[in-house]
C-alpha cells in the first residue's frame, strides 16, 4: 500500500565500520522485494533501518513519500516479522496478536469537530485477530502460549501478529531460517499464497537464494554493504551483472574457469580445460552485437548447462568423478578436469537408463562438454559481465573515476583470489 | 482477463536433450565391500561391555557423592537443630553443655515477648524489611533495566564504579553516616528511619544479578514491542516485568532479608536506646556477658521467631522463584 524509497542510505557503526554503502533503491507499491546476500552483507541492517530499529547514518528513507528518518518504528506504519519470532512468551497467541491493536489509538472526530484518540474496541480486536488466525490456520491455538507451539506454528503467529496491523509495509527478517528444511519449503509456498491475500509492500531478507528466487518480484543482491545487482529472478539468473551474483544465485553454484575467448569471422569459440567449445545461440549473437574482441575471460558455466558426451566429441573434456551425489531426480557429480579443476555437473537422471546411472560412480571417467549458448563471460580484471558492462579501456585514470565502489571492492577481491 | 489469454502453449519442447551417446570408463580399482555384518557385531559387543562397567562406575560415584552430601548436610543443619532444641529448655537459662532439654516448655518464648524489648526489635525490623524490599526492588529493577537495554555514554564506567564501590564494606562509612543521621534525628529510637535510608540509598548498586537476567531476555522482544507501538515504559512493565518474575522475587527476598541480618549498622545507629535495635542487634545484646546467663535460651527462642517471617515469605514466593517463563519466546 506504499512505496519505499531509499536514497544514498549509509550505515556506519562506531567511527569507520561501514555496514551499508550508499544504498539506493525504489520499491514500488505492493512489490515483493528480497534482499539476499551472504552474512554480513548489510541486508538485515538495511531492513532494520527501514523499520527504525537502527539509526540511519546518512541518506534518507521515504515510506509513502514521507521521510521517516527521525520517526519511531511505531510511527512508520510498518509491521515486522523477526528471525527468532520474538513472541511474547507470557501472553497467549491471541494476546500476542492483539498486543499492537491494544496499544493502538485511532483518531475519531466527535460532533464538535474535535479529534480524539480512542482505543480499538474489543470486538474490533477480536474480529481482526480471528480473521488473521483463520487465514494462517492457527485458530485452534489462540489460547495457547508460544512455548506450547511448534516452530512452524510460532512462525505463523509471528506473521499473524504483523498481519493484524494492516501496515503499509511488511518487513521480514529471515523468517524461515529457523525452520527445518521441509517446513521451510512448505512455509515458503504458503508465503507466496499469503502475499496475494495481504497484498501490500513486502521487504524480505534472506541468505537463501532459493527463497529469494521463488518469493521476490525483484531481488537485491548485496555483498559487503554494496548492492551487486537489482533485478527480477530471471534477470539475475540469466544475466548476472558480475561474478559474485553469478556464483551466488543458482545451486549448485556456477563453475568458474579461466578461459580464452577467440573471435574468428564473427563466430566465437572458447578454449577451456584443453577443449575448444563453440559459443553459439543467443550468447554468440550478443557477443557479436557488442563486438567483444578475442580476449582472456572468466568463463561461468552452470552445472545444469554441462552435458555428458562421447569421447569422439571434439569439444569433450575428459574428467574423473570424485563424488557423486544422488538427489533423486538428478545427480550432482563433482568431477576433476585434466587441469585439476573441480567441476560440478548436474545430470538429470530421468534421461538415462538405470545402468547408465549406476555406472556414474566415484573413479569413473566421463566426458563432458559445455553448452555454448548459456555460457557467461566475465572480465578477469573487473569481474563484470562482458555482456552488460563495457570493459574500461586500458586507462587506469578513467577506471578510477568511473566508479569508486567496484574499484575499492576489486582490491579486496584480488587479494582473496 | 479471460482464461483463454492466460494459456501458454509450447509448440515444441525447446530444452535441449543431452547427447544420448556418452562414454563412461569404469573406475580402475574396484570399490571394496565393507564387511558390514562383522563390523556391526564387533560394535555391539563392545557396547555391551562398556555399558556394564559404566553402570558399576556410576553406582560407585553416586554412593561417594551421597555420602559427602549427607556429611555436609549434617554439619550445616546442626546449629539450627541446636538453637531450636535449646529454645525449648526450661530447667535453666544460661549456657549448658548439652542440647537436648531435660524439661520442655515455652517459657523462653513467653519471656522473650514479656521481659525483653523483642517486640520492638521485631516490629522495627519488619517495617524496615517491608519498606526496604519495596524500594530496593524498584531501584534495582530500574537500574538493571537501564544498564541492560540502554547504551549511553559512561555506561561501562558506571557499572565498573558500582562494582568497585560494592566491594568496600558498608561500615567504612559508619561514623560519617551516624553523624548525618544524628543531625537529622534518625538515630537511637528513630534508628529505624535512618537505617531504611541507609539500606535503600545504595540499593541500586545491587543491580548486577537482575541485569544478568534482563540480558538473557532477547532484545528482539523489545524490538517487536517497539514496532508494535509500545513505549519504553510499556515495554518495561508489559513485556520485561512479567518475564522477570524470578528475579523480582529474588530482589524482594533479598531486600526483605537484609535488615534482619544487619548487625553492625543497626547496633551503632541505636547504641543509646536498645528499643531502637533491629532483631540482630537486640538478640546479640542478650548474649553480652552481663545478660547471657539470664537470657541465653531466650536468645535461642528469638532466633527461631526471627526465622519464621523469612521462611513464610520464601515458601509463599518460591513457586515464582524457581521457574522462568521465557520458554517459546524466541527460537532457542
Amino acid at each position: 500500500m506504499a512505496t519505499v524509497k531509499l536514497t544514498n542510505v549509509k550505515k556506519i557503526y562506531g567511527k569507520n565500520t561501514v555496514a551499508v554503502h550508499d544504498f539506493n533503491l525504489e520499491i514500488a507499491d505492493k512489490e515483493f522485494i528480497v534482499f539476499v546476500g551472504p552474512s554480513g552483507c548489510g541486508k538485515s541492517t538495511t531492513l532494520r533501518m527501514i523499520a527504525g530499529l537502527e539509526e540511519i547514518s546518512e541518506g534518507t528513507i521515504e515510506i509513502d513519500g514521507r521521510i521517516v528518518n527521525d520517526l519511531q518504528p511505531k510511527d512508520r506504519d510498518i509491521a515486522m516479522v523477526f528471525q527468532n519470532y520474538a513472541l511474547y512468551p507470557h501472553l497467549t497467541v491471541f494476546e500476542n496478536m492483539a498486543f499492537a491493536l491494544r496499544l493502538k489509538k485511532s483518531p475519531v472526530t466527535d460532533e464538535n469537530g474535535k479529534t480524539k484518540y480512542v482505543k480499538l474496541s474489543n470486538d474490533e480486536i477480536y474480529k481482526r485477530v480471528t480473521e488473521a488466525a483463520e487465514i494462517l490456520g492457527i485458530s485452534d491455538y489462540l489460547l495457547r502460549r508460544p512455548r506450547e507451539l511448534s516452530g512452524g506454528q510460532r512462525q505463523r503467529v509471528a506473521i499473524g501478529r504483523a498481519m493484524v496491523r494492516d501496515s503499509q509495509v511488511f518487513l521480514m527478517d529471515e523468517p524461515l531460517s529457523n525452520l527445518d528444511a521441509k517446513l521451510r519449503n512448505q512455509m515458503r509456498a504458503e508465503l507466496i499464497l499469503l502475499r496475494k491475500k495481504i497484498d501490500t509492500t513486502f521487504v524480505y531478507v534472506t541468505h537463501d537464494q532459493t527463497e529469494a528466487m521463488t518469493l521476490g518480484d525483484r531481488i537485491v543482491i548485496m555483498k559487503d554493504g554494496f548492492i551487486q545487482q537489482v533485478g527480477t529472478p530471471t534477470e539475475v539468473f540469466e544475466m548476472p551483472e558480475n561474478l559474485f551474483v553469478a556464483e551466488f544465485i543458482g545451486a549448485p553454484k556456477m563453475n568458474i574457469f579461466h578461459a580464452n575467448l577467440n573471435e574468428e569471422n564473427g563466430s566465437y569459440r572458447v578454449s577451456v580445460c584443453g577443449a575448444d567449445i563453440p559459443v553459439d545461440g543467443e550468447k554468440g549473437e550478443m557477443l557479436r552485437a557488442r563486438g567483444v574482441p578475442s580476449r582472456e575471460v572468466i568463463l561461468g558455466v552452470r552445472p545444469e548447462h554441462i552435458t555428458l558426451t562421447s569421447r569422439n566429441n571434439p569439444a569433450a573434456i575428459p574428467c574423473v568423478i570424485q563424488v557423486n551425489e544422488m538427489m533423486g531426480s538428478e545427480m550432482h557429480l563433482h568431477v576433476l578436469s585434466p587441469e585439476g579443476e573441480e567441476i560440478i555437473v548436474r545430470v538429470p537422471t530421468v534421461q538415462f537408463t538405470a545402468q547408465q546411472v549406476a555406472s556414474l560412480v566415484a573413479g569413473a571417467k566421463i566426458f563432458i562438454t559445455f553448452r555454448g549458448k548459456v555460457m557467461h563471460f566475465f572480465s578477469p580484471s573487473s569481474e563484470f559481465n562482458l555482456l552488460t558492462h563495457d570493459e574500461p579501456e586500458e586507462n587506469e585514470a578513467t577506471e578510477d573515476a568511473a566508479s569508486e565502489e567496484p574499484a575499492a571492492e576489486l582490491e579486496n577481491k584480488e587479494e582473496t583470489l | 482477463m479471460s482464461e483463454q489469454e492466460n494459456i501458454v502453449e509450447f509448440e515444441e519442447i525447446s530444452i535441449e536433450a543431452p547427447e544420448r551417446a556418452f562414454d563412461i570408463e569404469a573406475p580402475s580399482a574396484p570399490v571394496s565391500d565393507t564387511p558390514l555384518a562383522e563390523a556391526r557385531e564387533r560394535t555391539q559387543a563392545s557396547v555391551k561391555k562398556t555399558h556394564m562397567s559404566q553402570k558399576t562406575k556410576n553406582a560407585i560415584t553416586n554412593t561417594i557423592i551421597h555420602i559427602v552430601l549427607v556429611v555436609m548436610c549434617f554439619v550445616w543443619i546442626l546449629p539450627f537443630i541446636g538453637i531450636v532444641l535449646e529454645s525449648f529448655r526450661c530447667e535453666s537459662t544460661g549456657l549448658a553443655g548439652y542440647i537436648f532439654p531435660q524439661k520442655w516448655g515455652f517459657t523462653n518464648y513467653v519471656r522473650l515477648f514479656k521481659e525483653t524489648d523483642f517486640p520492638h526489635w521485631f516490629l522495627n525490623t519488619l517495617i524496615m524489611g517491608v519498606i526496604v524490599a519495596i524500594v530496593q526492588t524498584v531501584f534495582v529493577l530500574m537500574v538493571a533495566y537501564a544498564l541492560s537495554r540502554h547504551r549511553f555514554k559512561g555506561r561501562k564506567f558506571l557499572m565498573n564504579l558500582m562494582l568497585v564501590f560494592g566491594m568496600f564494606p558498608g561500615f567504612l562509612t559508619l561514623i560519617l553516616l551516624y553523624t548525618w543521621m544524628h543531625d537529622w534525628n534518625m538515630t537511637d529510637l528513630n534508628a529505624l528511619w535512618g537505617l531504611i535510608l541507609i539500606y535503600t540509598a545504595s540499593s541500586g548498586m545491587g543491580y548486577y544479578i537482575a541485569k544478568g537476567f534482563f540480558d538473557t531476555i532477547s532484545h528482539s522482544l523489545d524490538e517487536a514491542a517497539r514496532v508494535d507501538g509500545a513505549t519504553r515504559l510499556q515495554i518495561f512493565y508489559k513485556i520485561i516485568m512479567p518475564l522477570s518474575k524470578p528475579i523480582i522475587i529474588y530482589t524482594i527476598l533479598m531486600g526483605f532479608m537484609g535488615p534482619w541480618g544487619d548487625f553492625v549498622m543497626a547496633t551503632f545507629m541505636a547504641h543509646n536506646a536498645h528499643a531502637g535495635y533491629n532483631v540482630a542487634a537486640g538478640l546479640q545484646w542478650l548474649l553480652t556477658d552481663s545478660m547471657k546467663n539470664e537470657y541465653y535460651t531466650t536468645f535461642c527462642a528469638g532466633g527461631v521467631v526471627v526465622a519464621l517471617p523469612i521462611t513464610i515469605l520464601f515458601l509463599l514466593l518460591q513457586k515464582y522463584y524457581v521457574a522462568g517463563v521465557t520458554g517459546g519466546a524466541v527460537k532457542g
